[in-house]
């Protein structure tokens, strides 16, 4: 411990164990907390109580528990269990009769502190700190703590009732690492007595009638089996697996989510997932037992297991497809009328029958070959019509089940979809078909002649939560392929909620970013160049849209339009017919006018969405209307004003991201005057109150040293390096133009920054450099002269915070001079370090406790 | 066939989970009613000034840490409140708390959160609450139906970006306008300071708070909005900052309204709260004054101004360290008023550009502002400073007096500490803390009266300007929130946001008071309520036109009991005629018959003793059909009496007697009055 804080500490303590001395909030003792534990982790903690015995002192007080608040009382209760994790310092403890009058019934167990949620959860606390080493083991059993940890699962506090849960895990692994030496026992009731009273409690409360003691039981097993793998764990299991069997005999099955959670947790372990434990048989019967909403956790957890039987896994996905099932039969159910649902559904239903071609259902990540599922659909649960009015009661119950279980199956989907070991082959088409037709069920254009389909035309309509779902899903059903036909449909029904002016922002939002996954997943022509016709033409179809959407009221709306626009141009905007389309449309030309949009947002992503326009050429100087000959301020001009006068650092921030940008890419309005370029926008940047885009300038800067300078040289020991160094008179000319830009002024000035992360930026563009001029400095030897003399003065006055005038025209000599004499690597080193580092130290919180405290009675007295 | 009972309706409200925080904002609260207003303590001003000013660590917004649980006096469930994080096995905590506002609210079946703030106290991940005890329940935008943000502070709305871009929410978002304008620019705010001085990778991004925004669902005040089928929410005026609001939440008939922090009584710039008799089962009211009466803002007002008046007249400097937005632009009004009228010249700065941005929101939402700013808009626009001046950098080492507001509000970082460091050595300048500053921070020292701090790199800087703590927060006092419940006139009231004791205190005032069921929960606990909940039921109209027929016309104002059968289909109720329910479900009837033997010692035969029996109930039942039939059994209304022989004792009879449940009290008369035997002389 530091000495300064060894110093303060009794102090502290008289504070904290004086009744009337009322301390800080629970923060402070939180982070003090924290302190003890990292030294107690770092060092003996018998050391530690026996160079501070006011510690111990500390700890004395609660011999009268009544006296303490209670948090300063759970402080103690946490703050002894730290120390006693370790067994020396237990014992000491021990000696002195402490931790039984903290943690026994003597303590404040059965007093009236023990109301306060805030001491059951020290004192839980305490305990699981404590208990690490057998001693503990023993103390636990003589105090009858276990018993109270029982109790405490059922608290009201949540918290306390979680932590005793966990609690009980941690001693039952703990009492069971004990014999771990030998293979363990195969019946429980050898096993040591702790342990044997933890798993007796268990099975007690998995029998009980009550659901929220099972629940307590599934938890605590759940948590064990997540995080425990020793191989008792399955003999565990198969003691008590006949008891979690009973629980899928009632009806309606208790905790079933509590339950799911703890089959998965079992098959997760590596100790039991061999089939001997009849744990494929339990999750196969809970599957059918479950009430779809539940089921679908378990199923999505079922198929994300490395291993797994054939058929549980065809049963999981049956379950996990089984809404969506519903929604194609249901949509298509047209007794005698089989044209008269909309062509898209019929189309799905066409792609997804029992014997639908591996060619239509395999997609490019799965394995036509793999045969693990032979049909595309998992047989019985599409094709036949017999399951068809057990599926579809499933989603008519009420419009909420509905909504929440199709969403849920969507998500579900969508989390499989990318795993490695999701179903093979993956039933691209049939999902894509079940996609659209919620998309049309949602939006009205599905005419479904069914009851069922009625229903759940009246569930869907206008339904927001499920469009965001199924839009989601739809997005990440680009990775595959389907029929020509379908994409067709996606491409559709995505037109018409990009088109709709029924769809809500964060709808559109999604179409947006579904439709930008399916462009950018389209397969390009084999002879190369342009999009695919038919995202083509759908792009053509969509410019027409887009401006509506950069007109909308809402300024997401707007906002997710630029950024789609965004990345459409930087994706396809060397391609000759998109370039023409967009030419042809208002895009570009409503693109500038939100550059002055009342909202900072919209004018940062229009800010980023012009560069990335004019970096391709497609934006073109219209003409000013009143003079014909006139053009109107260069898009250049219009950036530099908004990062000179823009009241939001949004946009100011945009612009120098593109900026940077067409540095590096040499664009043409730069590349005609680099150097007028930079020296505008380091002008501007260096000035802004706004630490980000200031950093940002440092950047430009740092690109525009590499153009000069050649880039940084390579870290590589093998690399080849250059020979020789370039002369003096070289080095000083190619650092003229950094001088006339006045980057040094920006770069100095900015190493003393009060915001780090430009300071840090500044250290690292000065160190370039520096290594950069090397072989220059050592040749010209050290250099004074009144440049560096003033220079130096300079940086000496904005260290100590002035900000004083700028440097002016200053000569390479003395900037290399400067460079050489600064400590740059050890500024580098003060700035890595977190900024608040004095304020969170130890030594500043004790002090911060001990002021507070001496005020806090006297102003609690005297306000009002 | 009568009643069809469908079972008991128990639709339980749920809160767990609310912390609370200080938004950097609060005096100390005293005990309640302590002293009368004029008594003989010092004002806080002048006990500020006779101890050189130090920050009562009281005076920051505390939760109730270590509450009794309600549920165990009243039997009505637990209270859950506050979370914190809970990484197994350590860091769970069910104590008082700084920031984290977050409630969660089960109301009929929904799921609503109630803000979602952030603690300044910490630095790694206990700054957001513990979100994974709503994801045990499963996906989170499956297990919630909305957030509700109450206003823009960000122990209210801080941890909202985390909340949706990183641990994946992906439901609606609601607060107001001016909310939903302000709040990006402060957690904005929030994520350069945070990213400035510990560099953090692992923090929600400018592109997250976008997105996040991008959820968000303006709402105005008073319009009813339609979150589902079923629950709607409508906001109310709350005062407390620009934009703020108190939300009702409604499933059918139940409702909670839920106060964020508000203001009962005008300031500067805003008006008072207001909410209509809305009756709702359940107040969720923040309680930060609980047994504070506060003394007039006009009294604090003086000596903020004579503070500065002083400090710029012998030519010291004033920093007066800000959040962004929020309670800044009521100081400048205050100073803007107080230059013009004295006439004075030193300058007033306002630092990083915020001041266009502040005009711009309080030009853009007048009609969130007091009536007197509402009027003077007309003529002139009060956010319109006429002597605050942006500010630059090179500004600060200016010679002369000057007042500068710079961000952030409690000198952790950026321009404010900068400030600070240059003029902390000169006993003329001034720093005036307007809110609550957390430990660690340089404003928290120099409140609890550090004179010496370490800087980086061990340097020591001595602070000798003067220190004033002058608080301007704007939350209800005790007599606002009594003002409040008397107002909405909830059934039952939840405390939030204060300090144990003083709740208590509070608490049964209020249950004095009202007449309700008044709860405080602790961190960590919930509060279950039963409701009664009124479910719309059709009634046909046979069983309606069956019951006027009886004369009875249907009164609103007189409640009367109708029998019928209640049907449940298609989750709609409906009452018929049992005939009719028979009917519709294709049922037929049963008929339930209680039966009896009553033995009675007569030697006659049986057709005698039945006739003996007709002759006695003849005589003794007048009012009633008494028959004799011919196959020798008696009837009396439903009820049928038949005679046999007893198998085994010749002298005894055994009358068997059977009745239908509707004449189940004349069956059980008949039968006693047969038990007592038949008189002698009944032939």
């Amino acid at each position: 411990m530091d000495p300064e804080c060894s110093q303060l500490l009794p102090a502290l303590c008289a504070v904290l164990a004086d009744p009337r001395q009322p301390v800080a909030d629970d923060t402070c003792l939180e982070k003090l907390l924290d302190w003890f534990k990292t030294i107690a982790d770092a060092g003996s903690s018998l050391l530690l109580l026996q160079e501070n015995p006011c510690l111990v002192t500390l700890l004395c007080p609660v011999l009268k528990p009544q006296d303490l608040s209670p948090r300063v009382l759970a402080f103690l209760l946490r703050l002894a269990g730290i120390l006693a994790a370790q067994e020396d310092c237990f014992q000491h403890l021990q000696q002195g009769d402490l931790l039984p009058r903290l943690f026994g019934e003597a303590g404040p167990l059965g007093g009236a502190a023990w109301t306060a949620p805030t001491v059951r959860s020290g004192w839980i606390q305490g305990l699981c700190s404590l208990t690490q080493h057998p001693s503990a083991l023993c103390f636990l059993a003589h105090s009858g703590a276990v018993d109270t940890i029982f109790s405490l699962q059922g608290d009201s506090s949540l918290f306390v009732a979680s932590a005793a849960g966990q609690l009980l895990v941690h001693i039952l692994g703990l009492s069971m690492q004990a014999p771990a030496e030998g293979h363990p026992s195969l019946q429980p009731a050898h096993w040591p007595a702790c342990a044997q009273k933890i798993v007796g409690h268990i099975e007690e409360s998995l029998r009980a009638t009550a659901t929220p003691q099972v629940t307590q039981a599934l938890n605590v097993l759940t948590t064990m089996f997540s995080h425990c793998h020793d191989p008792w764990t399955q003999v565990l299991w198969v003691h008590l697996s006949p008891l979690v069997a009973c629980l899928l005999e009632k009806d309606p099955v208790p905790a079933a989510h509590s339950l799911v959670d703890l089959l998965l947790s079992v098959a997760r372990s590596p100790v039991l997932s061999s089939s001997s434990c009849g744990l494929w048989d339990t999750l196969a019967q809970t599957l059918s037992r479950l009430r779809a909403s539940q089921a679908g956790p378990l199923a999505l957890g079922i198929l994300k297991l490395q291993e797994c039987p054939k058929a549980l896994r065809a049963q999981a996905f049956a379950v996990l497809l089984q809404p969506l099932t519903c929604v194609l039969e249901a949509t298509t159910q047209a007794p005698g009328l089989p044209g008269s649902s909309g062509p898209g559904l019929q189309c799905g239903v066409a792609a997804i029958g029992p014997v639908a071609s591996s060619e239509a259902c395999a997609g490019r990540g799965g394995d036509p070959t793999d045969g693990e599922l032979p049909l595309a659909w998992p047989p019985g649960s599409v094709g036949g019509t017999a399951d068809a009015p057990l599926t579809a009661g499933m989603l008519l119950p009420s419009k909420a089940a509905c909504v929440g279980l199709l969403c849920q199956t969507l998500a579900h989907l969508e989390l499989l979809q990318p795993l490695p070991q999701r179903p093979s082959p993956w039933p691209w088409a049939p999902l894509l078909s079940a996609a659209v037709t919620i998309l049309r069920l949602c939006n009205g254009s599905a005419t479904p002649t069914s009851d069922t389909g009625t229903h759940l035309c009246a569930f869907l309509a206008g339904c927001v939560r499920v469009q965001r779902a199924a839009l989601d899903f739809l997005g990440t059903l680009s990775q595959g392929t389907g029929p020509q036909e379908l994409v067709t449909q996606v491409f559709a029904i995505l037109l018409e909620y990009l088109t709709s002016p029924d769809s809500s922002p964060t709808v559109l939002k999604k179409a947006f970013q579904a439709t930008l996954q399916w462009l950018q997943s389209s397969p390009k022509p084999s002879g190369g160049g342009d999009l695919e016709p038919h995202a083509q033409l759908f792009l053509r179809e969509l410019l027409p849209v887009l401006p509506k959407r950069l007109c909308s009221p809402c300024w997401d709306v707007r906002d997710s339009g630029l950024e789609f626009l965004t990345q459409t141009v930087r994706r396809w905007g060397g391609q000759a017919g998109f370039r023409h389309a967009l030419l042809a449309s208002e895009v570009p030309e409503l693109t500038e006018q939100l550059l002055r949009d009342p909202e900072s947002y919209v004018r940062a992503s229009a800010v980023a969405a012009m560069g990335q326009l004019s970096s391709r050429g497609l934006h073109i100087i219209p003409a000013s209307p009143g003079h014909p000959g006139a053009q109107q301020k260069s898009l250049l001009e219009e950036l530099l004003h908004i990062l000179s006068t823009d009241s939001e650092g949004f946009p100011r921030r945009a612009v120098m991201q593109v900026f940077t940008q067409w540095l590096r890419d040499s664009h043409a309005d730069v590349a005609a005057d680099t150097e007028h370029f930079v020296a505008r926008v380091l002008r501007v940047a260096s000035q802004d109150l706004d630490w980000e885009v200031r950093a940002q300038g440092l950047e430009l800067a740092l690109v525009f040293l590499e153009q000069t300078l050649g880039q940084p040289s390579s870290s590589c020991p093998y690399a080849m390096t250059p020979p020789a160094a370039a002369p003096p008179s070289l080095v000083a000319q190619a650092l003229q133009p950094f001088c006339r830009v006045q980057l040094f002024d920006f770069a100095f000035r900015a190493l003393f920054d009060c915001d780090r992360p430009v300071a840090q930026k500044s250290c690292d563009l000065l160190l370039f450099l520096r290594a950069k001029t090397a072989s220059y400095s050592d040749q010209q030897g050290s250099s004074s002269g009144p440049d560096v003399a003033s220079l130096e003065a300079a940086l000496q006055r904005w260290q100590a915070g002035d900000q004083g005038q700028p440097l002016g025209d200053l000569e390479p000599e003395a900037v290399v001079a400067v460079l050489r004499s600064l400590d740059l690597e050890g500024l580098r080193g003060a700035l890595a370090e977190s900024s608040d580092h004095a304020e969170q130290s130890p030594l500043s919180l004790l002090q911060d406790m001990l002021a507070t405290a001496g005020i806090l009675g006297e102003n609690e007295a005297d306000c009002y | 066939m009568g009643w069809n009972v469908l079972g008991a309706l128990s639709l339980p409200c749920m809160f767990p989970w609310p912390v609370c925080g200080g938004d950097g904002c609060f005096l100390p609260h005293p005990s309640f009613p302590q002293q009368p207003r004029g008594s003989s303590f010092p004002s806080p001003r002048r006990a500020l000034q006779a101890r050189g000013c130090r920050v009562p660590s009281g005076g920051l917004r505390q939760v109730a840490g270590a509450i009794a649980c309600s549920s165990r006096e009243t039997d009505m469930g637990e209270v859950r409140k506050g979370w914190q994080r809970l990484t197994p096995p350590s860091r769970p905590g069910a104590g008082q708390d700084v920031g984290r506002s977050c409630i969660l609210v089960s109301i009929g079946g929904k799921n609503v959160m109630l803000d979602c703030g952030m603690h300044m106290g910490f630095n790694d991940d206990r700054r957001f609450p513990d979100f994974s005890y709503i994801t045990r329940n499963g996906r989170l935008t499956d297990f919630l139906d909305c957030v509700i943000i109450s206003h823009f502070h960000l122990d209210h709305c801080g941890a909202l970006p985390y909340f949706s871009e990183m641990v994946g929410y992906d439901g609606p978002i609601y607060m107001t306008h001016p909310t939903q304008a302000i709040c990006p620019i402060l957690l904005e705010d929030y994520r350069k300071i945070a990213v400035d001085k510990k560099g953090e990778a692992n923090f929600f991004t400018s592109q997250m708070i976008k997105d996040c925004m991008k959820k968000v669902v303006a709402v105005h005040l008073h319009q009813t909005v339609q979150v589902d089928d079923e629950l709607e929410i409508k906001a109310y005026y709350a005062g407390h900052v620009l934009g703020a609001a108190m939300f009702q939440i409604k499933v059918g008939s139940e409702s909670v309204v839920y106060t964020g922090d508000y203001n009962m009584t005008p300031d500067r710039h805003l008006g008072a709260a207001w909410i209509d008799k809305c009756r709702p089962n359940l107040l969720i009211t923040e309680s930060t004054y609980a047994t504070t009466i506060r003394d007039s803002k006009r009294c604090r007002e003086r000596d903020f101004l004579k503070k500065v008046h002083e400090a710029v007249e012998r030519g010291g400097k004033v920093l007066i360290p800000v959040f962004a937005l929020g309670r800044a632009q009521e100081l400048c009004i205050l100073l803007e008023t107080f230059w013009e009228r004295m006439n004075l010249k030193a300058p007033i700065y306002f630092s990083t550009g915020l001041t266009e941005k502040a005009n711009h929101y309080y030009k853009l939402f007048i009609t969130w502002t007091n009536q007197k700013i509402r009027k003077t808009f007309v003529q002139r626009n009060m956010f319109e400073f006429k002597h605050i001046k942006a500010f630059d950098r090179a500004f600060a080492d200016n010679p002369g007096p000057m007042v500068v507001f710079a961000t952030p509000g409690m000198l952790h970082a950026g321009q404010s500490l900068q400030i600070f460091r240059k003029w902390a050595g000169n006993e003329k300048n001034m720093v005036i803390m307007p809110g609550y500053c957390v430990q660690g921070t340089v404003g928290h020292k120099i409140l609890s009266g550090q004179r010496k701090l370490e800087m980086e790199g061990r340097q020591v800087l001595e602070v000798k300007m003067q220190v004033e703590y002058m608080s301007f927060s704007a939350h209800a006092d005790a007599k606002g929130i009594m003002q409040l419940v008397g107002q909405a006139e909830p059934e039952n009231v939840l405390l939030v946001h204060g300090e144990a004791k003083k709740m208590e205190f509070l608490k049964q005032k209020i249950e004095q008071e009202f007449r309700v069921n008044c709860y405080m929960p602790a961190n960590g606990e919930t509060v279950t309520l039963p409701t009664s909940p009124s479910i719309p039921v059709g009634i046909s109209l046979g069983l309606l036109k069956r019951e006027m027929a009886q004369g009875l016309l249907p009164d609103a104002k007189k409640p009367r009991l109708l029998h019928g059968t209640l049907i449940m289909k298609d989750s709609n109720f409906r009452l018929v005629s049992s005939e009719q329910a028979l009917k519709e479900l294709g049922l037929a009837e049963h008929q339930l018959r209680f039966t009896c033997r009553v033995h009675l010692h007569d030697p006659r035969k049986e057709q005698e003793t039945a006739l003996r029996v007709y002759s006695h109930l003849k005589s003794v039942l007048k009012d009633h059909c008494v028959q004799h039939l011919p196959d020798g059994s008696v009837t009396v209304e439903s009820i049928l009496i038949q005679a046999a022989a007893h198998s085994e004792d010749p002298g005894t009879k055994v009358l068997l007697v059977s009745w239908t449940y509707q004449d189940e009290e004349l069956g059980s008369y008949l039968t006693s009055l047969l038990k007592k035997g038949l008189p002698q002389g009944a032939t």
